[in-house]
């Protein structure tokens, strides 16, 4: 596994593919018949999953990404999230899906509900690959959940560490 | 020099009656503050009167050194204790507000002895409105508070907090005004042997101002002053993703003692008004936040409406690893 030697594996290749699959018929069905869906994924951690989710889909939908920034310490000059990708899509009246690879804090996923609230979507969910409620300073909807985490450091499936690891099949523990 | 002794439930507003009596009277009020102010004169540091004073003392079964020196340590401060009222009683009028008064000057000619109670309606009312507590905490802190009174009665002089032969007068502030309660008092002290009008709810207040510290920052404009550098950061990621907050806004009271002064309080780090939700950021190593642990335990079983949350050194850490911070 990338020769490394500090990672143990927590979710296997058939665990992720099972649980994406059963979460893209469980969404399917949940918006089945009820109007456009925009599923947002949020850069870059979870283009893996969204990308795999997507086609787990059987309704038909729109693939857009959103990217904010992340905080970088408290001489950070600006000092506040700031959007560094923004959606293509206008998703007013619109079923939204938003697409994140790990909830654990909730601070950044809090910022982008309320930003997308502005927008006036019809609808407005989260899908979150891992979960972490040990983790959690503001609570959060989570609508669909793929694995509930111990609070622990996890790299692959598109987490990264330092831009590494994102690659990895696998869900694994950095030590 | 003439002696009144105060018994009271706790809730019964008693201290205050204790405060008035002595006022008016122009006699000394020798009540918890004045005790542990003077007390060191007879070898009782403030920590020693606070861990005994008017509390129950549970003494192990199985004695070993440490527990006789508890005990030595329990006598020679009940010792010193009587030893101070009555050499006090020797020069002055006095106003003595519970810690077996009643007992201790039984004999004693000029003494009148009162006791304060009120129907625990009023009571809870009293103490929900006084500490801003719910019902079922403060039922909880009535209950702890009378048993510590009657278990230290039964315990140090072995008599029954409630053996009404104790008393004169037995005041009942479920259907006596304190107003009156304080004449009664008075009237009857001026019958065995008087002064100026006070009012009564200034005073009241005044407790309540000094019962209740509750201190409100407003953050907005310049930074408060941080406690540590963890907080500042914590500040900052706040301000980063748009999460309002205050800084330690409220100070929440855990420990009161038997005259309803506050001897344990918590004052969480932030607030954030938008989720209702109190934070503590502790960045002490897990073996040492036992004790924040214990008030925030407290905390819940008091305020179990109040929601908060911690944030340990570890989470810390992981916070800042996230955000390659460190």
């Amino acid at each position: 596994m990338n020769g490394e030697q500090n990672l143990e594996v927590l979710l296997t290749e058939e665990q992720i593919f099972s649980k994406v699959s059963s979460l893209g018929q469980l969404i399917s069905r949940d918006y089945a018949g009820s109007g456009e869906l925009v599923l947002v994924a949020v850069l870059r951690g979870s283009v893996y999953f969204a990308v795999d989710l997507s086609r787990r889909l059987s309704i038909p939908f729109i693939l857009d990404f959103i990217g904010i920034s992340s905080y970088a310490g408290k001489t950070d000059p600006l000092g506040i999230v700031r959007i560094t990708k923004d959606l293509d899509t206008n998703i007013a009246r619109k079923n939204v899906l938003l697409v994140e690879d790990i909830v654990d804090t909730g601070l950044t996923l809090n910022y982008l509900l309320k930003n997308l609230r502005t927008r006036n979507p019809l609808s407005l969910r989260v899908c979150a690959f891992l979960d972490m409620p040990a983790r959690r300073i503001v609570d959060v909807p989570v609508d669909y959940r793929g694995f509930e985490m111990p609070d622990v450091y996890v790299v692959g499936y598109g987490l990264d560490h330092q831009e590494r690891y994102r690659n990895l099949k696998e869900v694994a523990v950095l030590k | 020099m003439a002696v009144i002794t105060i018994s009271r439930q706790f809730g019964s507003a008693g201290e205050i009656i204790a405060q008035m009596v002595a006022q008016k009277l122009n006699f000394l009020l020798v009540n918890k503050k004045m005790i542990s102010e003077k007390l060191h004169q007879y070898g009782i540091s403030e920590p020693v009167f606070t861990l005994f004073d008017e509390r129950k003392i549970r003494f192990p079964e199985n004695e070993n050194e440490n527990d006789e020196v508890f005990e030595t340590n329990y006598l020679h401060y009940l010792d010193a204790l009587h030893d101070f009222f009555f050499d006090l009683a020797i020069r002055e009028n006095l106003v003595i507000l519970g810690r077996g008064g009643q007992i201790l000057f039984k004999d004693f000619p000029p003494a009148l002895h009162v006791k304060i109670i009120a129907p625990l309606k009023n009571r809870l009312q009293r103490v929900q409105k006084l500490y801003n507590l719910d019902e079922a905490a403060a039922a909880r802190l009535i209950s702890e508070q009378d048993r510590d009174r009657e278990e230290y009665l039964r315990h140090v002089f072995g008599y029954e907090w409630f053996d009404l032969d104790l008393y004169h007068l037995v005041i009942n502030t479920g259907i006596v005004g304190l107003e009156e309660a304080t004449a009664l008092i008075v009237e009857a002290s001026l019958l065995q042997e008087s002064t100026d009008i006070v009012s009564l709810k200034d005073v009241e207040e005044q407790l309540l101002r000094e019962n209740i510290p509750n201190k409100v920052l407003d953050t907005t404009g310049s930074s408060p002053p941080f406690a540590h550098s963890s907080e500042e950061e914590f500040a900052k990621m706040l301000d980063f993703y748009q999460i309002k907050w205050l800084y330690e806004p409220k100070t929440f009271p855990l420990e009161w003692d038997s005259e309803g002064n506050i001897t344990e309080a918590f004052s969480p780090d932030f607030y954030l008004p938008e989720q209702d939700l109190y934070v503590e950021l502790t960045t002490q190593k897990q073996k040492l936040v036992w004790k924040k642990n214990k008030k925030i335990r407290r905390l819940k079983e008091l305020y179990p409406d109040v929601y908060i949350k911690i944030i340990y050194a570890r989470d810390y850490r992981g916070l800042l690893l996230k955000y390659g911070i460190e």
